[in-house]
């Protein structure tokens, strides 16, 4: 059987090798996705003071520190039963939107964009942020800079830092933001709106506008039917920190919903000998293999997957004109540029 | 003329270091106009292979960040050792362990255990990942985990040392401005060994929290503090903070929102142990004599191993736990 190893997997965060194996008529038989890489934090955590979490869990992931900044201060608040004040709750969740809106910019412009933007056949030199500098003019490779900018300068003034924030613990939030850091954000806030229109601009005519590439897209090799998982709130409206988990299955209809403390009813993890990192599935399904549809627990929590779960967006801006049916969006791959961020 | 070749890689890393040298803005565009980047998986396609195929010391700084926790990360050490003129051990995990080090705090397989039976794992056979496993279509090779966390330096020669965690954005941009002078033949290397991008005192000496009583009689938990106040040493509040041992070089960015400072940038200029140094820091403020009572000041730390050597542990003088140090590698 013929082998193709591709090592390392690059523009994403965490390492990885993909391992294909092509039958005698060349065709794929299987392939493998091995993460060659584990730090141990399920150890190491143990013992350690709780309070202490969200800075020790922030160093699982330096592109989305936040997320796990959160979480572990979300789930120290649970340990000693307390609820922020709304002034650090609502700090806490305007962090989380810049950390989206930053982590997203990089995501679409820096790790998986250029493919796109660049083109899949473009050399490798080019085919990277530098490569689509290069190409898009310094004028929007500006408005791309900015935008991580914004979006990091907000994190660090109510975080402390860029990357890594401190500031969450037990029960709130260490520090206030000043009027003067208030009016700053609102500015920054109001032109990454501004950004976030040109952005799906962007993916409107770079993608969308191209044939070739919608037909990659909306085609068999990128379309997984799986179970899909996001957060939201009360209305059903997709929500970043707080809510509650809502699954719903490959046609739509709801599989379940549980509050994040209740994980452990609806999730598992599998081992597998060739990774380091488990494979979550749902419990209730069950596991059936590297398999999509109904029948097997195979989920995707991803972007796509809070759009499929949710009845919309919570912000007053209507959803970019991409939906041309009532919900679920299930299959339709609109946002599923392979998504970075690991276990 | 080609431009000198520039290449980052991350071993054992979170992958914060990139974020941080993407986040100098514009000064990114400083890169591109004076290196060639030949290597950096986080931004571009260039593979393993062809890494292999370049030139010895064909790339002239590689900015190493990650520790040593596998197999391939130390054969990457290696590599890029030999195809680098200027190695650069680059944020926390390359020059100290950083918290992913603690986990020299057990061996091996209670990392595994933990891993792979924890509550929400459904293990019924007992698996463990196998550095070779016979698939149906072939073998898959997976890299061992060591015993231990090991940093840059106790594995191959480092030139330079830029620390934190990760390094601060101001920090990485004036290092970038160091190199692009050098190119240019502006500016000499700095001194082999040298630690850029960071400053020759503490974070204590940056940081702007005024230190009047320097004697505490009680160490409390941040949740059991009431109130603290924005003016006054954290630790003069009763709050644990690793200032007094700690690198400068961040403008004291914790304790000024707030937050003690965890010690990321590492040991204080001429500290060979910055565990030791903290504790030796702490025990000289405490307000108490009889051993008794300072016993109890010091019951206000929960977990001195993980207090004291936050960062540093696989960088000390202990390095790690014994049976972890015994085990094979
Ligand atoms: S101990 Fe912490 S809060 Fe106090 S002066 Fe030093 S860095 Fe600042
Ligand atoms: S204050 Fe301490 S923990 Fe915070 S950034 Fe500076 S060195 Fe790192």
């Amino acid at each position: 059987m013929q082998r193709i190893t591709i090592d390392p997997l690059t523009r994403l965060e965490g390492h990885g090798k993909i391992e294909i194996f092509l039958d005698d008529a060349g065709d794929v038989a299987n392939a493998y996705l091995q993460v060659p890489e584990l730090r141990g934090f399920e150890r190491f955590c143990v013992g350690r003071p709780v309070e202490e979490m969200p800075v020790l869990t922030n160093r699982i992931c330096g592109v989305c520190p936040e997320a796990h900044h959160m979480a572990a201060a979300k789930a120290a608040d649970a340990v000693y039963g307390v609820t922020p004040p709304p002034a650090a709750k609502k700090l806490r969740e305007l962090l989380y939107s810049a950390f989206f809106f930053a982590d997203h910019t990089t995501h679409f412009f820096i790790l998986g964009g250029p493919d796109f933007i660049m083109g899949p056949d473009t050399p490798v030199a080019e085919r990277n942020i530098l490569g689509v500098i290069r190409k898009v003019g310094l004028e929007i490779g500006g408005k791309v800079i900015q935008a991580r900018k914004y979006g990091h300068t907000t994190v660090e003034i109510i975080g402390g830092r860029k990357v890594h924030p401190c500031t969450a613990v037990p029960g709130g939030m260490t520090k206030a933001i000043s009027e003067d850091e208030r009016k700053e954000i609102e500015k920054m806030g109001r032109w990454a709106v501004e950004f976030g229109q040109f952005a799906l601009q962007v993916f409107h005519d770079m993608v969308l506008g191209n044939p070739e590439y919608l037909a990659l897209i909306l085609g068999d090799a990128y379309t997984h039917k799986t179970y899909y998982m996001g957060l939201v709130d009360a209305n059903n409206k997709v929500n970043f920190y707080d809510g509650k988990v809502r699954i719903v299955g490959p046609d739509g209809t709801l599989h379940g919903m549980y509050a994040p403390n209740d994980y452990t009813d609806w999730i598992a993890e599998r081992v597998e000998p060739w990774s380091y990192l488990k494979f979550p599935y749902l419990k209730k399904v069950g596991w059936k293999g590297f398999a999509d549809g109904a029948e097997s627990g195979v989920y995707m929590a991803t972007p796509l997957s809070r759009l499929n779960v949710s009845d919309g967006m919570a912000t007053r801006w209507p959803r970019p004109n991409m939906r041309s049916s009532s919900p679920p969006w299930a299959s339709r791959p609109i946002a599923a540029w392979p998504s970075t961020g690991r276990a | 003329m080609s431009k000198p070749k520039f290449a980052m890689y991350w071993a054992s890393a979170c992958g914060g270091c990139e974020i941080a040298v993407l986040n100098i803005d514009e000064k990114i565009l400083d890169l591109d106009a004076n290196f060639e980047v030949a290597f950096w998986p986080a931004a571009m396609d260039v593979k393993y292979k062809e890494v292999e195929a370049m030139d010895d010391e064909s790339i002239l700084v590689t900015l190493f960040n990650g520790s040593i926790r596998t197999d391939e990360n130390e054969h990457m050490a290696h590599l890029l050792r030999r195809k680098s003129k200027l190695l650069v051990a680059f944020g926390s995990c390359a020059n100290e362990g950083c918290i992913p080090g603690l986990a020299n705090l057990s061996p091996r397989e209670g990392i595994f255990e933990c891993a792979y039976t924890s509550p929400s794992t459904e293990n019924p056979d007992h698996l463990r990942p196998r550095s070779a496993w016979q698939a149906p279509e072939g073998t898959l090779t997976l890299t061992p985990l060591q015993s231990v966390v090991r940093t840059l330096d106790q594995v191959v020669e480092v030139d330079y040392h830029v620390p934190g965690c990760p390094p601060e954005s101001h920090q990485i941009a004036a290092v970038l401005d160091v190199l692009i002078a050098v190119v240019k033949g502006e500016a000499e290397l700095p001194p082999k060994g040298a630690v850029l991008g960071a400053g020759d005192s503490t974070v204590c000496d940056e940081c702007t929290r005024k230190r009047d009583i320097k004697r505490i009689s009680k160490l409390s938990r941040i949740q059991e503090l009431p109130m603290l106040n924005t003016e006054d040493c954290l630790l003069e509040q009763g709050l644990m903070c690793s200032g007094p041992a700690t690198r400068s070089g961040c403008n004291s960015r914790c304790p000024n929102v707030g937050a003690p400072c965890i010690g990321c940038y590492g040991a204080a200029p001429g500290v060979l142990d910055q565990g030791a140094r903290l504790m030796t820091a702490i025990a000289s403020v405490v307000d108490e004599k009889e051993p008794a009572a300072i016993d109890k000041v010091l019951d206000g730390l929960p977990d001195p191993a993980g207090t004291f050597y936050r960062f540093s542990l696989a960088h000390s003088l202990l390095r790690a736990n014994r049976a972890a140090l015994a085990e094979k590698p």
